[in-house]
């Protein structure tokens, strides 16, 4: 769907054009957008971690994430392999439906850690059934055998029978490790193939257009009472960010492994082109997990997203009747992960000559305008904004919020507009000169 | 209560602030009149018809005419909550400041000007029909209490699918409405069903001040489909069976339900320029229908006064003039009964209607139908819906020699009191179920 080298071109024409009207010291609103123009191409959508023999090492570390609010928390989290540093949440592992999956996990923080992967049958520890461990005196100690404090391993195995979306994190003290970010996604893809969700005709989708939207929450008090090695009192819990992929709204919309964000490398921004039965037949891919404490009722703004799965099993009935069902708010509950497939049609398909929006548009000083506007109502178009006005915008695209609606959950701590919110942005149809 | 050497210090402030407002009005109002705001406009930006109050007429009028603003309303002074409940600025009989969406669709341009500081909570709920063009228009007229928080409103119709961000009322990728403005928001209507509509500005804060209401489309069905024995009627969806298939969604009377919540310190802060901290988010009263139990069962509100465009309490309770919306649920034995449950909380809500069997046919307004058409409706007697779900149950009414009760409330318990205090409050309701035949046709929603 995207020309890499069209996309270039496109990139070149821009720019050259956006130098060209600022030397030429017109039309202030436009030439600023492209300016502020981020390597965007390719940076969007689900990032795999792969191996060819589906044996993953992971590395339990202490790092830190930045929160929008300009805080830094401590977080433990599993790095990719040994060397990579510290990221949050875990990486995605991608595998293929009945391959064996060997995670080998070396552990450098200073209490036991371990991984649990709900939603997988038949798991070894170390070639033995993964069962709770007790202590001497029957007390449980772990959901199931640890990588010992300071430099212990354990080797985790199964066979991924069953394609969908799956949680893994921490199974030791999961009340506070979890909360401090040991935890990740699994992807098992069906046997029908890469493009299908499960293996049902109905779950196709567009693969450049696959999301992953992995909710959290943090408070900030607990971590640091962990990475000091301090107690902390669960009853005093009280999540004061809430994330998405890792990173609160707006570093939700910079890309993937963004360099300003080094420890947090997952974008959450959903990019794609509005429906078209030739060229964008397909539907959206959106994987939502949630490793927090309450339901969190997620809210994307103008699309209702037809839930096909729920906790990596498709919803579907045993004749093959089909229980899939369409939401505008997607309730995602403590430890679940939803499979759901969206398509965004351009409806009433406004066009400034052919069909203008009925009523008259108000004039610029009559409006407030947001960061990501375009200044028009038309998709690929792009209005007059107020003198100064910075736009996100670069080609007219729309963009669409998508938030938890347990409003307060929006905010950062005390600073609004920060947490777990993010976008759809729906780019022009092709060709079009979006960076 | 705060003592006495507080309180004139708060008196001071606000009648600081009193008079901020009143050159903020006075300078507003001579922009208004002269038309000289023109002036202040960059030169060549094409100005646009005005609305507000003294403009040009809309080109199309809208369907719905809304105000956003400030307002008082009423919850049960006891018990307290010092200083936050009752508010001590609050005008006699109110005890809480709020933010709303107030109704003027057919008020005159001097009544709209004189409902600035008066809203309802809800805002009043809207209907339309499947298939129609719909126009509705907020206009941003300011704070009375706060005129130092020029906040520009939006109308967020929640749910609506496919919507551009033009018309979709989220200010960070379009753009609010300031203090002063109108504009015109326009809806096809193309999937029936029970939607939300609030205003997204710092949505955290208008939302929970109460800028939220119900907004539902008609479907097509109602009208009639005589290839499918479907008679002309009352469908909440078009479900293509005739009203006696157990899929059905055909109903006899139908009551929103719009669940919020009201944090006393948080309006209290609101009132007082103070800055809330929402992470600490706990609300203390739970609304149904912008009220706590037992003025859930208050009639609905007297209507508008015709002179001065002002909302007439409900008979009898002059603390309700401004929640207007009774959840009061009545029906005859044998009818059917269609419950629009919203939650615009921010809590997770469980409501439990003991006695009675509710078919749950619709959720965000979709019906419950795979794509293949299977059946996903269900039956029982408990609901739980998220902050931003809607959905649609049908009860049919028993047959009953004598008025019945049932009651309709929140399971969980803790949102069951007001402000933690003795006896019941918070969301519950009754349904009352009379013999066949005792009670008119409904004519509107909650009647």
């Amino acid at each position: 769907m995207h020309s890499p080298v069209r996309k270039c071109l496109q990139r070149t024409i821009v720019l050259l054009l956006a130098t060209a009207l600022l030397t030429a010291g017109i039309a202030p609103g436009v030439p600023q957008a492209v300016e502020a123009m981020p390597p965007m191409a390719g940076s969007n959508g689900l990032v795999c971690t792969t191996n060819p023999s589906n044996t993953f090492t992971l590395t339990a570390k202490a790092g830190t994430v930045s929160l929008p609010d300009g805080n830094i928390v401590p977080m433990w989290s599993y790095a990719a392999g040994g060397m990579h540093g510290f990221q949050y949440p875990g990486p995605v592992l991608c595998v293929d439906q009945g391959a064996t999956v060997t995670v080998v996990l070396h552990n450098t923080l200073p209490a036991d850690v371990s991984i649990v992967f709900p939603g997988q049958e038949g798991v070894l520890a170390d070639g033995t059934p993964a069962q709770p461990v007790f202590d001497g005196l029957g007390n449980l100690i772990s959901l199931v055998k640890p990588a010992a404090a300071n430099g212990g391993s354990v080797t985790y195995s199964f066979v991924a029978s069953e394609p969908g979306t799956y949680l893994y994190y921490s199974g030791t003290d999961p009340v506070r490790q979890v909360r401090m970010g040991l935890a990740g996604a699994l992807i098992v893809r069906p046997a029908m193939g890469a493009n299908f969700a499960y293996n049902s005709a109905d779950t196709e989708f567009n693969p450049d257009t696959e999301f992953m939207l992995f909710l959290s929450e943090i408070d900030p008090y607990l971590n640091n009472a962990m990475a000091q090695g301090l107690p902390f009192d669960m009853e005093t819990y009280r999540p004061r960010y809430w994330l998405i992929n890792g990173r609160g709204l707006p570093d939700t919309l910079a890309p993937n492994h963004a360099y300003w964000l080094p420890n947090q490398p997952y974008g959450a921004l959903i990019r794609i082109h509005p429906y078209d039965p030739t060229t964008n037949p397909l539907p959206v891919l959106v994987r939502y997990l949630s490793v927090g404490t309450d339901d969190f009722p997620f809210h994307p703004h103008g699309n209702h997203f037809r839930i096909i799965a729920r906790d990596g099993r498709l919803l579907q009935g045993p004749l093959g009747e089909d229980m899939s069902y369409e939401k505008f708010t997607d309730v995602v509950g403590p430890g679940q992960t939803l499979d759901t497939l969206f398509t965004w049609h351009d409806a009433n398909q406004w066009d400034p000559v052919t069909n203008p929006v009925p009523d008259p548009i108000p004039a610029v000083p009559d409006m407030v305008f947001g960061m990501w506007w375009s200044g028009s109502p038309y998709l690929g178009e792009m209005g007059p904004m107020p003198p100064g006005m910075m736009t996100l915008n670069q080609c007219g695209e729309y963009y669409i919020i998508a938030h938890s609606h347990a409003l307060y959950q929006l905010d950062a701590w005390d600073v609004p507009m920060a947490g777990m919110g993010t976008f759809i942005r729906v780019d022009p149809p092709e060709p079009n000169m979006c960076p | 209560m705060a003592n006495n050497d507080s309180l004139k210090k708060t008196l001071t402030r606000r009648d600081f602030l009193k008079l901020g407002g009143g050159l903020a009005i006075a300078v507003a109002g001579a922009g208004l009149l002269s038309k000289a705001g023109t002036l202040l406009r960059p030169a060549g930006v094409e100005s646009s018809p005005r609305s507000f109050p003294l403009d040009a007429p809309d080109q199309v009028p809208a369907d719905v005419h809304l105000l956003g603003t400030d307002g008082w309303v009423y919850l049960p002074p006891t018990p307290a909550i010092p200083p936050y409940h009752p508010d001590a600025w609050a005008p006699a009989p109110f005890t809480t400041y709020v933010f709303g969406l107030r109704d003027v669709t057919n008020l005159t341009p001097e009544q709209i000007a004189g409902q600035k500081g008066k809203v309802s909570i809800p805002a009043d709920m809207i209907w339309a029909d499947e298939g129609q063009d719909f126009r509705i228009k907020l206009t941003n007229p300011g704070f009375v209490v706060r005129p130092d928080l020029v906040d520009a409103h939006t109308v967020h119709w929640h749910g609506f699918r496919n919507q551009i961000p033009y018309f979709d009322g989220s200010p960070m990728d379009s753009f609010g409405v300031p203090a002063g403005r109108s504009f015109t928001y326009f809806y096809r209507l193309r999937d029936p069903g029970t939607y939300m509509y609030h205003c997204h500005v710092e949505d955290v804060e208008h939302v929970h001040m109460g800028m939220t209401g119900a907004v539902f489309v008609r479907p097509a069905q109602n009208a009639g489909n005589p290839g499918l024995g479907i008679p002309p009627g009352k469908y909440a969806y078009n479900d293509g069976v005739p009203p006696g298939d157990h899929r059905s969604t055909a109903y006899d009377r139908e009551f929103v339900m719009v669940l919020t919540e009201i944090w006393a310190m948080m309006h209290w802060n609101n009132s007082h320029i103070q800055a809330t901290d929402w992470s600490d988010y706990e609300p203390d009263f739970f609304l149904l229908n912008g009220r706590v139990y037992p003025y859930t069962l208050a009639p609905n509100g007297g209507g508008v006064d015709p002179i001065t465009g002002d909302l007439l309490p409900p008979p009898g309770y002059p603390e309700l003039q401004y929640q207007p919306v009774s959840s009061l649920i009545q029906a005859n034995a044998g009818d059917r009964v269609l419950l629009r449950i919203i939650n615009l909380g921010f809590k997770l809500q469980t409501m439990t209607l003991p006695g009675l069997n509710l078919h749950v046919v619709g959720k965000d307004a979709t019906l419950l139908r795979g794509r293949d058409g299977s059946d996903l409706s269900y039956h029982t007697n408990t609901i739980s819906l998220g902050p931003g779900e809607s959905v649609d149950a049908i009860f049919t009414a028993p047959n009953v020699g004598s008025q019945t009760t049932y009651l309709f409330y929140n399971r969980n318990y803790n949102h069951l009191s007001n402000a933690g205090g003795a006896g019941y409050g918070g969301q519950m309701t009754e349904v009352r179920i009379f013999p066949a035949g005792t009670l008119p046709p409904q004519t509107r929603p909650n009647t």
